[in-house]
């Protein structure tokens, strides 16, 4: 589903202080895997993400999302590739605060055009999954930031994207929270199918995921599933 | 999705009320009181263009050639009785009046001036230009050598209601004449030649006077309803200097663009201070949400949209604006048009101008309409710079950001 093939990534490029955040990765993740980018901070986890979610260009390689080579797109073309292919969830939670926790949720559905009745539909399927179905008319401004990140997901998995990139969503959030998050992530992902993929060092992530992919110094070192 | 931007805009045009009330009653202040501006330099502008046409020429005047140079009686219209029956058959044409004017020296006992009498019809004055209103003191009284007198020529000549006065001119024989008369009224008509200068007495007694025929005018003067009038009649009557108001009062005609280049000026500024202050609400408004616009863009949401939002924001501050700036300033015009402005206290220098000493504004749908058109492009070109921010941006810089 998603194919990597010698991905490499400069930062400063030319300059002294230039950085390879990158050096020739190349791996594989299947329809429905539920994977882990590890890896200390600064090893690229969040380069790689970035780069797999079309938010930032690489220097050099392939990376395939089906059969769309996502380095060939132009900008317009990225923007729609993340509307319709791909689902984040961000450390900060980054709702719209105008908007109430069910527009939130249905924010990407309505962009890519669903109808109102099915965004009603899956919107209240999704927030009755992550348990925050009573706080559909609330703002974001009110709920606590574990209720903010299961709106986050909410809005990620609503549009039923094919993979979900999750850039450290634990960080902001305290222990039991964590473990709420992931146990709701897990069972999205084996009810929808939904590729997710962490980008964390997170010892509980780790814990929970089926694949782990290890960083250092943008050098994949290991791949296991566990 | 377009009711969702909608929505978005709607309720970020609030997300700081009091910056964003602030720029709504920025605008509302500054259209209604440039609204009540324009309202009266226009109203200045008409009455004085609309009194010069009811004394004075009409929309139409009619001179033998070389009249206007020569002013001499024997440049009269000979068949003007003959002309004004014509014109008053023909469609468009709303009123018609005959004058005779000679020029002379008008003296009391103790002082003199050159002024000129103009012979009227008070009856079809008051129907070609409602002549009555334009009395300042006594009564408009012309039979039987009583005479009206414009305002500045009885200050120039310290007359007053019932004052002897002797006219004195050449008549259509090249004989020195003079008649004695008495002041029954004094007019002002904000036509300073008239103002200046004019004593008018009964059309009657002025061919009487001066030996010509009742038949004959120095001028013919026309109200009419159709613009294009004038052209017909300078072909049809090609023997005669046919002259439209403007062409005959330049003044005006000057006056006219003067008026709208003060209206220009005070639109312009007005207009800027909308376009900054909604620039400035948007930019700051812009920069505070950032992050937020930058996280739309990361999860799929196009450019064009945020932009469509962004257009929409403005137009929701500069509506709000022009709909509070529209009603205070129309309930401003309607005070200008009913009760007008006293400036009584400079009331001999705007006289002496042809002014009225209370000022009555005017109004005008344009105001409304031009005003709308501005303050919506101005809302529109209010954001493009803070776009341009936007249109930069890069949705992981603002992600690390927040990290």
């Amino acid at each position: 589903m998603i194919k990597l093939q010698n991905v490499n990534k400069y930062f400063y490029r030319g300059e002294p202080r230039e950085v390879h955040a990158l050096c020739d990765i190349s791996l594989t993740i299947e329809a429905g895997e539920f994977t882990l980018l590890s890896g200390p901070s600064g090893c690229g986890k969040t380069t790689l993400l970035n780069a797999i979610g079309a938010l930032d260009g690489i220097d050099s390689g392939e990376i395939y999302l089906d059969e769309t080579e996502i380095g060939s797109l132009d900008e317009d073309a990225r923007t729609t590739l993340r509307l319709n292919e791909l689902g984040f969830v961000f450390q900060a939670y980054n709702l719209v605060p105008v908007l109430s926790v069910e527009e939130n949720i249905g924010f990407v559905m309505r962009l890519r055009g669903f109808s109102d009745e099915e965004i009603r539909r899956r919107v209240l399927e999704v927030a009755a999954l992550l348990e925050i179905d009573n706080k559909l008319k609330s703002l974001p401004n009110t709920l606590s930031g574990g209720q903010q990140q299961r709106v986050a997901v909410a809005r990620a998995v609503a549009a039923k994207p094919k993979i979900i990139l999750a850039d450290e969503p634990t960080a902001n959030l305290d222990s039991n929270n964590s473990q709420i998050l992931m146990n709701m992530m897990r069972e999205l992902n084996e009810r929808e199918g939904i590729s997710i993929l962490f980008a964390s060092h997170d010892e509980l992530i780790m814990h929970s995921v089926r694949r782990v992919i290890t960083l250092n110094d943008g050098i994949l070192i290991n791949d296991h599933k566990l | 999705m377009y009711s969702l931007i909608v929505k978005m805009a709607w309720k970020n045009s609030f997300l700081r009320p009091a910056r964003t009330l602030l720029v709504v009653a920025m605008i509302t202040v500054s259209m209604s009181m440039m609204l009540g501006i324009q309202g009266l330099y226009d109203g200045m502008a008409e009455n004085m263009i609309d009194k010069n046409r009811r004394s004075g020429s009409g929309d139409i005047t009619f001179y033998a050639k070389e009249y206007r140079v020569q002013k001499d009686l024997k440049y009269r219209i000979k068949n003007a009785s003959a002309i004004k029956d014509e014109l008053k058959n023909m469609q468009g044409v709303k009123s018609v009046v005959l004058r005779v004017r000679a020029d002379g020296l008008l003296s009391t006992a103790r002082k003199s001036s050159f002024s000129f009498m103009q012979g009227i019809d008070i009856k079809e004055e008051n129907h070609f230009g409602r002549f009555s209103e334009f009395l300042k003191e006594g009564e408009i009284k012309l039979e039987n050598g009583d005479a009206v007198i414009g305002l500045e020529l009885a200050k120039k000549l310290k007359l007053h209601i019932g004052s002897k006065v002797v006219f004195s001119t050449q008549d259509v024989m090249g004989e020195i004449n003079s008649v004695a008369l008495k002041i029954r009224g004094i007019v002002q008509t904000t036509n300073i030649e008239l103002d200046d200068g004019a004593i008018f007495i009964d059309i009657k007694d002025i061919h009487r006077f001066l030996g010509t025929s009742s038949g004959d005018a120095t001028q013919i003067a026309v109200v009419c309803k159709d613009e294009g009038l004038i052209g017909r009649l300078q072909t049809k009557y090609g023997g005669l200097d046919v002259k439209s108001f403007l062409e005959l009062q330049p003044m005006m005609k000057m006056m006219q663009d003067i008026m709208f280049i003060f209206n220009s000026i005070t639109f312009f500024i007005v207009m800027s201070v909308v376009f900054v202050g909604i620039f400035g609400v948007m930019y700051v408004s812009i920069l505070d949400r950032i992050r937020e616009f930058g996280i739309m863009l990361g999860l799929g949401m196009h450019y064009k949209y945020i932009r469509l939002q962004i257009f929409i924001e403005a137009m929701f501050v500069g509506l709000i604006g022009y709909l509070g700036g529209a009603i205070f300033g129309a309930i401003l015009l309607i005070y200008l048009r009913d009760y007008g402005v006293d400036l009584s206290s400079f009331s001999d220098a705007l006289e002496m101008w042809g002014y009225e000493a209370i000022i009555h504004g005017t109004i005008k749908i344009s105001y409304f309409t031009t005003t709308f058109v501005a303050i919506i492009t101005a809302s529109l070109l209010s954001v493009i710079i803070p776009l341009r921010k936007i249109k930069k941006l890069n949705p992981i810089e603002v992600i690390k950001a927040e990290k």
